[in-house]
């Protein structure tokens, strides 16, 4: 209940924002092909982001899992332990680093997304496989399951809604982020993020801002729909 | 075989580690550049340690951001699982409505979200300060929670609470007893989460702390134009607290453990 | 792990605790003021706090300081209902705030140190009779060169189109900013930075599209420093448009970089004290002003931040002979070039969109 009462704020929040808009802006957004081309952008590097991430914390987090519980806590609180560093010193690190290589704008972006990031989807895939029921594992082996039958049929089916989670704490994130492409983009590599903020801020016109950002939430809604249909699916053969 | 997995799988947790550290490390180094530098290294010198300490922003910044990011967490994470458990008991629809709302403050920019924040409070005429900040901080932390602990949830078998309650716990006992001690892992990512994301954010407390309040990400995002290797110090005092803190935590049962298994050794012995 | 967190955190919060308790005793101020506390909204890292702790002694009241990072976002903060009483605004935004009424005039006899303004903040465009603002800092917008790759005589003849000198292709920095991004293009076409014509601007997109095609710059802002001071006295990159401020700081690390304000005109700027409508101390506001145009605390300020201070008797000790800014030709203002502009607020077009919003939309193009 509480929670509901609390996003009622947000979301009334936002909506007053909203509420001034016209179709003008939609309008000027689809007009003009760099908004659009702007926004797969965005999304395209949110994408591979996560694709990352997963790549490297699924793995990541199994291995975590396969600890004992006293070590399984030290690491994660290893993991945590840089996030509590503020994010703009880390990027700048980042950008201190990435000066001894001759990247484009493209990859150091991406290296402080997944860097920025990654901890999140380890920490959610971690959760849902550090509480797999032993005796499944087990059961799977006595029923003669080799290990990589045992780990495609039953633990990977299992961790998916922790999969699921860490995607979605990393990918919505991503899409909008903006200090980042800022940093490490070299200022021509232009994201949504930092459209709307630019927006929002520096030309104070909100109404647009918020066309922006609506335009931007709606598709995301709609690939997440697509990963939940997806996610279903899955479920059900397994 | 199972040994050379098991060194593979480690160096690879180490290289994720390392990944993890290097920018830290980097940090470090640079707290220590004599000149004001956050990229060249020109010198060693411990200057900004000095003006760190002097300095009363930085440490009313360091005490508002933990204060902060204390109750933050803790009002997010009971409220964040009490919803996410009575979602996981209500209907499909509700269920899929909140849950999609859950997603909209995680994917609106900050700055939409702060904005939001900041009408509303002075349009109820609320004067912003610590209590304003902390309820932005712990509404876009509780997202971050449920998000967390549902899938555990999903997980869960539901007939261990009704055993429960057939048993005669009260619903209270069952919650308490029953769902959450097997929920505690994901309860406590969640919480760290949420700390992490109240620690850390800028947009949202500079819209919503009013003139009174200030935290270290206010601090260091309002400096960027001349930033300094201060707030380098700064985070290299964090890592250095939490570090030894860490080691001590984990290191000292390990001796006592150690020390009771060579006091029992020595009974069997004698 | 709870043990651990709430191990960690009891550490932290008394180390900090401790730092606030102590400075906390010093309410016991005069009757002179409507209250013994004072809000502060300044940029970050503008000020040597000594200063604050000065003034606290002196008056016996309690600063209350806070920072921001743009003027927009300060602007947004106090239109929020955030009650400050004192606002450092930059020209254009004072101008804004006092069109809108949400800064309150000022009681010059109570700022009995006006007299110490420099000549060059002395009647500024925003507010030319300090009616509404007195100026805290100031500054130009110039370019900034690595002396071995390019010659002084060069700059001179060239001005701002050296920018898109294809000589130059991957040597040079542009600043990333709306307005600062069509800085060099309006002005090397001898147009004005307030200008209304759409045709103008159009021109300058055009320039700035060439200048890519080109040069192929690099977009930065903030970084600017650590890439021209670059390493061993070579900088990354030859030339970088920059802020006065932050070039007296890069040469002042490495003397191989000098600044160059081209003749073509460029944007000057100043960031001013304001008392905004909000504030319930007025009389202690404008101590707080006349204390920050007092020279000790104008030099220390200077000192701390690098930027050109508003007071003259400062710019002359600190640039001249034996200063710390000795020879840095970006400290010292130049005064007498009718070329040079501020930015004005609220530019509307002759098509009937607003100058920012058209440079914001036509800078996501280039880039």
């Amino acid at each position: 209940m509480l929670l509901i009462f609390l996003y009622a704020f947000t979301v009334e929040g936002n909506s007053i924002i909203t509420l001034h808009f016209t179709f003008e802006n939609f309008a000027k957004f689809f007009s003009d092909s760099i908004f659009p081309m702007v926004l797969a952008r965005s999304l395209k590097i949110a994408f591979y982001t996560t694709v990352i991430c997963i790549l490297i914390g699924y793995p990541a987090a199994y291995i975590i899992a396969q600890q004992s519980e006293k070590v399984q806590t030290f690491i994660v609180l290893l993991i945590t332990l840089p996030m509590w560093i503020n994010m703009l010193i880390r990027t700048y690190s980042w950008k201190g680093i990435l000066s001894y290589f001759e990247f484009d704008a493209e990859i150091n972006v991406m290296v402080g997304m997944v860097y920025n990031f990654l901890p999140f989807m380890i920490l959610q895939i971690h959760t849902s496989l550090s509480k797999l029921d032993r005796n499944l594992l087990t059961a799977a082996k006595d029923l003669g399951a080799d290990e990589i039958q045992t780990f495609l049929r039953v633990t990977l089916p299992l961790s998916i809604p922790g999969v699921i989670s860490g995607i979605t704490l990393v990918f919505l994130p991503a899409v909008s982020s903006f200090f980042i492409p800022k940093l490490l983009g070299g200022g021509s590599y232009v994201l949504i993020g930092n459209l709307i903020e630019n927006y929002f801020i520096s030309v104070g016109n909100w109404n647009y801002g918020s066309a922006i950002s609506l335009i931007m939430a709606l598709v995301i809604i709609l690939s997440m729909f697509v990963t939940k249909k997806m996610e279903k699916k899955t479920g059900e053969e397994a | 075989m199972k040994k050379l997995k098991k060194i593979l799988s480690n160096s690879f947790l180490w290289l994720v580690m390392l990944f993890f550290y290097l920018p830290i490390f980097y940090v470090i180094l640079f707290s220590f550049n004599e000149s004001k530098s956050l990229t060249k290294f020109s010198g060693f010198s411990l200057q900004w340690y000095q003006k760190m300490f002097e300095s009363r922003s930085v440490r009313e910044a360091i005490y508002y951001t933990l204060i902060i990011a204390v109750l933050a967490t803790i009002i997010s994470t009971i409220v964040g699982t009490l919803t996410a458990i009575g979602l996981s008991k209500s209907n499909k629809v509700l269920k899929a409505v909140v849950l999609q709302i859950n997603d909209i403050p995680m994917m609106n920019p900050d700055i939409v979200t702060a904005i939001g924040f900041m009408l509303l409070f002075s349009s109820l005429g609320v004067q912003k300060g610590f209590a304003t900040i902390l309820l932005a901080h712990v509404s876009f932390c509780i997202p971050y929670v449920i998000l967390t602990v549902m899938p555990r949830l999903r997980q869960l078998d539901d007939n261990l609470a009704e055993a429960a309650l057939d048993l005669g716990a009260t619903p209270f006992q069952a919650l308490t007893k029953v769902i959450i001690p097997q929920l505690r892992g994901s309860i406590l990512s969640g919480a760290l989460i949420a700390f992490t994301m109240s620690f850390d954010d800028f947009v949202i407390s500079f819209f919503t702390s009013g003139p009174k309040v200030s935290n270290i990400a206010i601090y260091v995002y309002s400096a960027i134009k001349r930033i300094n290797p201060t707030i380098n110090a700064l985070s290299t005092i964090i890592v250095v607290i939490v570090t030894i803190t860490l080691t001590i935590v984990n290191v000292v049962p390990l001796i006592k453990e150690k020390k009771k298994r060579g006091i029992s050794d020595e009974k069997v012995s004698a | 792990m709870k043990k651990f967190l709430l191990s960690v955190l009891t550490v932290l919060l008394v180390i900090s605790m401790a730092g606030c308790s102590k400075d906390n005793n010093n309410n016991n101020g005069s009757k002179e003021f409507e209250s013994n506390e004072l809000y502060v909204f300044n940029w970050g890292e503008y000020i040597d706090e000594e200063n604050i702790k000065k003034f606290e002694a002196k008056y016996g009241v309690r600063v209350y300081y806070k920072t921001f990072d743009s003027n927009e976002e300060m602007y947004t903060a106090v239109v929020g209902g955030d009650k400050y009483d004192i606002i450092v605004p930059s020209d254009y935004m004072v101008e804004r705030m006092i069109k809108e009424k949400m800064i309150q005039p000022l009681d010059l006899s109570l700022i009995t140190n006006i007299g110490a303004l420099a000549e060059g903040v002395k009647s500024p465009d925003y507010d030319p009779k300090h009616e509404y603002s007195v100026p805290y800092f100031q500054g130009s917008v110039g370019i900034a060169y690595d002396k071995n790759k390019v010659s002084l005589e060069e700059l001179e003849e060239k001005g701002w189109s050296i920018l898109a000198d294809p000589k130059y292709a991957g040597e040079v920095y542009m600043y990333d900013a709306d307005r600062d991004n069509f800085l060099p293009a309006l002005k090397a076409l001898g147009y004005s930075v307030n200008t209304t014509s759409t045709k103008e601007i159009e021109d300058a997109y055009q320039w700035l599209l060439k200048q890519k095609q080109d040069v192929k710059p690099d977009w930065v802002n903030d970084i600017i420093n650590d890439y021209m001071i670059g390493t061993d006295g070579v900088s990354d990159k030859a030339l970088a448009v920059v802020y006065s401020g932050a070039a007296t700081y890069i040469i002042s690390e490495n003397e191989n970089v000098g600044y160059y304000e081209p003749k073509q005109g460029t944007n000057v700027w100043g960031d001013a004290m304001c008392i905004p409508t909000t504030c319930t101390n007025v009389k202690l506001a404008h101590a707080w002003i006349n204390f920050m145009l007092e020279e000790e605390v104008a030099e220390a300020n200077s000192l701390w931040v690098g930027y050109t201070s508003s007071v003259q008797a400062v710019i002359d000790k600190l640039s001249g002979e034996g200063g710390d800014f000795y020879g840095i030709e970006s400290y010292t203002p130049r005064v007498g070039y009718p070329k040079d502009e501020e930015y004005h607020d609220d530019v509307t077009l002759d098509d009937g969109t607003k100058l920012k919003t058209k440079l914001a939309e036509l800078g996501v193009k280039v880039k």
